[in-house]
């Protein structure tokens, strides 16, 4: 290049002269002295001037012609042998150039390849997004799998959305080395690799992984801090520590979080059988294998945790909890179905609906004659310590029952007739007096719920009904007349004048009952006070009842019973007594 | 059958040419640049032994000093062998590589123990009298090396083996 440079310089100053138009033929002699004077001066050098200025043409034109026979000179290089001595010599040149074009025109390189290295990425992007998509795809498509129900209350429990568990469980990995590194020396106890793998020199990797692992401990760490993992891009190194041995997993991909459940069962294990020098056995060796190792990861279950104790605990007491809300609402369903029972089969009452809040209180709401029984009293027992309260609407019921007890209130009936209801009719029989029997031949059909009515009810005499009101005032005065005890069937003092009184009133009774028309049956009852046990008391009151029989018996009354134990009127009066009682029931004509 | 693996520590005072002595030895797997990073370089080399098994050296070239701090103690740990590696051309080299057993001692016990002297390349310039290496060689196995020429490194690493594996 430095002689082309020369040659151009000489030829500024030579092609003028060569250029120059021949002199007049005046002019010819001159010229010509100064041609001879020329050639005597220069000789030679003016040979070699002219012949370098026909090579700086020829070099000037064929510089000229370069642009125009580059490409065919390119080309002609690019066939045979040529195309890879074109190509190095070009690599160097290119490479700086596009170095220095990166440099200088980042812009303009980056326009250039934007629509190259933007279908390139994407190409990349979908051809990893394709296997994604078919891993998904066939974990949705098996979503009613065991697999997939599996993945599905794993979602469920863990609050996450499926598509993630299933992204989770289908993302590849695979298992390159595993080391078993001893954790003092940093030699390999073991080292297992997967197939097709480069060789590589395992103490040398395993020393300095541990020497890395000291220096981490040692500069950022503290005592037992461990370096657990590493990643540098896809690769991740996994480092399990053991007391005495480490193991060290070298993995590509994005491994499950059981894997390393599954590795620390695995070292754990190792230890428990690693001999004293540090020897494996070959068993603990195969469990080491790669293939071995991520078969099991694919199908182990997650190693159970501590940490889902709590989990496994709250769904424990959720099932005791439900268990016992069914059992209480059977409870509950049954009590209610108990009261509906009772209220059903309570004449003068339609049950509506009922309100209960726990065993703790109850409304009832429905329709109630008034002549019907008071419905508290009919559901203290299946109440129990529930509260009660009513609604209740008045209404005329058409029970039998309630007809009947309806007609008694409404006739006023005196006790020598009974009234009997069924299907609206009416029956009445019995003896009244002549003016009753008259008022109510005539009043008993106009008795709500009475559409036909059997009227047989004779009328008594003035002397029947005489006998009959003595007798009424003879009951009253008779069950009156308490016989005192002291203590259990010891009567007090004056026991023996109130008994002789009972006797007369008893004789009497008995004197007037054929006029009245009335069979009369005695009862003798016994009463306490409130001291003492149920048993006691009960067998008190029976004792003080047959002493009350037997000693009217000894005065001529025959015949009398004694109550029993259930009896409503012993139980109601707190006394340490007994008495008579005179029932009356009308004799038929 | 695969040869027993032995673990072997380098020690010596900065610039005795350990890491030479390694190179010359074996192909390195690893950068030298751990050893000013973290302060050690591992390196193996299998030795072949006459009438013996083969012996594997773990070589833990730990990174020049005149004594050990807390990391080179935990580099030391489990350690089977010592190779001491002193510069002849200067006599306190080996007063550090001295020292530096003594201080590794406490921790290994009985590890083997093999003192390389180095530089025999420049014997001329030795500081290191011959009388003193002899009364060296009373107490401990001494070698003379040169990294660069070769000369008596082999001979150093197998006798270090051969006490392995005796």
């Amino acid at each position: 290049m430095q002689h082309a440079d020369s040659a151009s310089g000489d030829r500024a100053d030579v092609v003028p002269v060569r250029d120059a138009p021949r002199p007049a033929p005046a002019e010819t002699a001159p010229r010509d002295d100064l041609e001879k004077l020329k050639d005597i001066l220069f000789g030679d050098e003016r040979g070699t001037l002219e012949a370098l200025d026909g090579r700086v043409d020829t070099v000037e034109r064929s510089q000229r012609d370069l642009a125009t026979r580059l490409p065919g000179a390119i080309e002609r290089a690019q066939e045979g042998a040529g195309a890879e001595r074109m190509a190095n010599a070009l690599a160097k040149p290119v490479t700086h150039a596009l170095g220095a074009a990166v440099r200088e025109n980042r812009q303009v390189i980056i326009d250039v390849l934007f629509p190259v290295i933007g279908p390139a990425i994407r190409k990349a992007i979908a051809e990893a997004l394709r296997t994604l998509v078919a891993d998904v795809n066939g974990a949705i498509e098996s979503s009613f799998t065991p697999r997939g129900l599996k993945w599905r209350v794993e979602a469920w429990r863990s609050g996450v959305p499926y598509a993630q568990i299933v992204l989770k469980h289908t993302l590849t990995y695979r298992i390159d080395h595993v080391f078993l590194i001893e954790r003092d020396s940093g030699l390999v106890l073991d080292r297992e690799s997967a197939p097709d793998l480069p060789d590589l020199d395992a103490d040398a990797i395993a020393g300095m992984l541990t020497a890395i692992g000291e220096f981490v401990r040692d500069s950022v760490g503290g005592e037992g801090s461990t370096l657990d993992s590493a990643r540098v891009g896809e690769h991740l190194l996994w480092v399990v520590q053991g007391p005495r041995a480490n193991l060290a997993c070298f993995i590509h991909g994005v491994p499950p979080a059981r894997l390393r459940a599954l590795l620390e069962q695995k070292l754990e294990a190792i230890h428990a059988r690693l001999a004293e020098a540090g020897d494996i056995d070959e068993d603990a060796r195969r469990a080491l294998q790669p293939d071995v190792i991520a078969r099991e990861a694919r199908t182990a279950e997650p190693a159970p945790r501590s940490s889902r104790w709590p989990v496994r605990l709250l769904l424990l007491a959720i099932l005791v909890l439900l268990g016992w809300l069914i059992v209480r609402d059977q409870q509950q369903t049954a009590w209610l179905d108990a009261i509906r029972a009772k209220l059903a089969a309570h004449p003068g009452f339609v049950l509506n609906a009922i309100d209960a809040k726990g065993h703790d209180a109850v409304t009832v709401h429905g329709l109630l004659d008034p002549d019907a029984e008071p419905v508290d009293a009919a559901l203290r027992d299946a109440l129990g310590a529930a509260k009660l309260t009513l609604d209740t609407t008045g209404y005329v019921s058409s029970d039998d029952a309630i007809v009947a007890r309806r007609a008694r209130r409404l006739l006023d009936a005196p006790p020598g007739v009974t009234i009997e209801a069924g299907g609206g009719v009416l029956a009445l029989r019995g003896r009244a007096p002549a003016a009753w029997v008259d008022a109510a031949r005539q009043r008993a059909t106009w008795v709500p719920g009475v559409r036909d009515v059997k009227f047989a009810v004779a009328a008594e005499t003035d002397a029947a009904a005489a006998a009959r009101a003595e007798l009424e005032t003879l009951s009253a005065s008779i069950a009156a007349r308490r016989i005192a005890f002291v203590r259990e069937t010891e009567p007090v003092a004056d026991a023996t004048s109130v008994l002789d009184a009972l006797v007369a009133d008893a004789q009497r009774a008995t004197s007037l009952a054929v006029t009245a028309g009335v069979a009369i049956d005695w009862i003798a009852t016994g009463t306490n006070d409130d001291p003492g046990s149920d048993t006691t008391n009960a067998r008190v009151r029976a004792s003080r009842a047959h002493w009350l029989a037997d000693a009217l018996g000894a005065r001529g009354i025959a015949g009398v019973r004694t109550a029993g134990d259930d009896d409503t009127e012993a139980l109601g009066t707190r006394q340490r007594a007994a008495f008579l009682r005179l029932v009356a029931t009308p004799v038929p004509k | 059958m695969t040869a027993v693996a032995h673990k072997l520590c380098m020690l010596g005072d900065f610039g005795v040419g350990k890491t030479s002595l390694v190179a010359r030895f074996v192909h390195s797997t690893f950068s030298d640049r751990y050893l000013t990073t973290i302060g050690v370089k591992v390196d193996t080399k299998e030795v072949a032994l006459p009438g013996r098994p083969a012996c594997k050296l773990v070589l833990w070239d730990i990174a020049g000093r005149s004594h050990l701090d807390a990391l080179n103690m935990t580099y030391l740990r489990g350690a089977t062998a010592l190779l001491l590696v002193a510069d002849g051309t200067r006599e306190r080299s080996l007063h550090a590589a001295l020292n530096l057993l003594m201080q590794s001692r406490t921790l290994l016990p009985d590890a083997a123990v093999v003192l390389a002297v180095n530089k025999l390349d420049l014997v001329e310039h030795w500081e290191v009298a011959p009388s003193a290496l002899a009364e060296l060689r009373r107490t401990l196995p001494v070698h003379e090396t040169s990294a660069r020429s070769g000369e008596g490194v082999e001979a150093a690493f197998a006798d270090i083996a051969m006490r392995l594996v005796a």
